[in-house]
């Protein structure tokens, strides 16, 4: 069992400068790709710069792209947010495609949400719009003019029936639909 | 679309002129608070399989996997409830199509945490542990809009 849970910030959902309030801005600002030009390990990353990362850099001319070549080093991805955040990811024996994934997943994202454990899935400035629930809400206000002590609200209806009282209205029933028969008779 | 609370209730039984005349001056008083933005909406929509309470400016996140991407604007469509402070359009189930304007930005899209579920039997030697990362997308609610007027006839939009 891992844990790593236990040195997991946990935090609230939130958005740096109001990022999407009017407008929207791609909160990656930098990405630095490391790399060795011999080594096997570093195969996938050199395929990603040959093919993809012209593509990449043209479709976002926010993201600062940066190339770091060395020697027999294993390769690393680097990317830096708005908010300050810096995500350091080995791309070690990664394919080309695990590594578009990759980077793709860090442009997306905004800042280090793999370091914090969400304790809420919403953010909301106005919780209550209508006005938070009260036992009073949607009742009567008689009571509020209402003198009390007073039967009306103050009798204690939420007892069960008793056996005793169940038995009394048996009765007073069975009484009155014998009365009811006496009296067709009588009519007849 | 029907007004919630008591108006619902009323629909349903015999119709006497004084019901008419009372759900009209509703409806119409109804209608100049949306025109005058007196106060917030709000709305209650369905996404993923959820239902969320939103209002202008929310922060959401929906977990699984979900093909908008980060910058894209979307609208709710599944709105199953509208409201302001003073009044109510509850739908059944859902609120008539192009009576309600809900719309976000998608802001971020990226990976959890890494989650750990354990499983294990006692005396049965059997134990599994399972790492797992959900995507999670981060919504901007731009705006709660009432956009048509109550009692109009449906545009249908779809």
């Amino acid at each position: 069992m891992s844990n790593s849970n236990l040195f997991l910030k946990s935090g609230f959902v939130r958005a740096p400068l109001q990022n999407g309030v009017g407008r929207y801005v791609c909160q990656l600002q930098r990405i630095v790709l490391k790399f060795c030009k011999s080594h096997g390990g570093s195969r996938g990353m050199r395929d990603f710069i040959e093919q993809d990362l012209v593509d990449f850099a043209r479709d976002n001319p926010s993201v600062v792209v940066y190339l770091k070549p060395r020697r027999h080093r294993s390769p690393v991805v680097v990317a830096e947010y708005l908010n300050g955040d810096r995500v350091w990811m080995s791309m070690q024996n990664k394919t080309q495609s695990e590594i578009t994934k990759w980077i793709e997943n860090m442009r997306t994202q905004q800042g280090d949400l793999s370091a914090v454990r969400l304790r809420k899935y919403q953010y909301t400035d106005h919780p209550s719009i209508q006005g938070p629930w009260t036992p009073f809400t949607f009742k009567n206000p008689e009571l509020n003019v209402a003198k009390l002590p007073n039967p009306k609200f103050g009798a204690n209806d939420r007892l069960p029936m008793s056996a005793t009282e169940q038995l009394r209205i048996m009765f007073e029933k069975q009484r009155i639909s014998k009365e009811e028969v006496k009296e067709e008779k009588k009519e007849e | 679309m029907v007004l919630g609370g008591i108006l619902s209730r009323l629909f349903s039984q015999d119709v006497s002129p004084n019901v008419v005349k009372e759900t009209k001056e509703v409806i119409n008083t109804c209608n100049k608070l949306i025109e005058d933005r007196v106060s917030r909406n709000f709305a209650i929509v369905h996404l993923l399989g959820k239902q969320w309470r939103v209002t202008d400016g929310d922060l959401l996140v929906v977990e699984g996997h979900w093909p908008p991407n980060i910058g894209d604007q979307i609208r709710l469509d599944k709105v199953l409830l509208a409201a302001t402070k003073d009044f109510s359009l509850i739908g059944r189930p859902l609120v008539q199509p192009g009576l309600v304007n809900v719309t976000a930005t998608v802001i971020s899209k990226g990976l959890s945490h890494t989650k750990t579920h354990f499983k294990k039997k006692r005396r049965k030697q059997y134990m599994k542990i399972h790492f797992q990362r959900l995507p999670q997308t981060m919504l901007r609610i731009n705006n709660v809009e009432i956009t048509n007027r109550i009692n109009e006839a449906p545009k249908n939009v779809y």
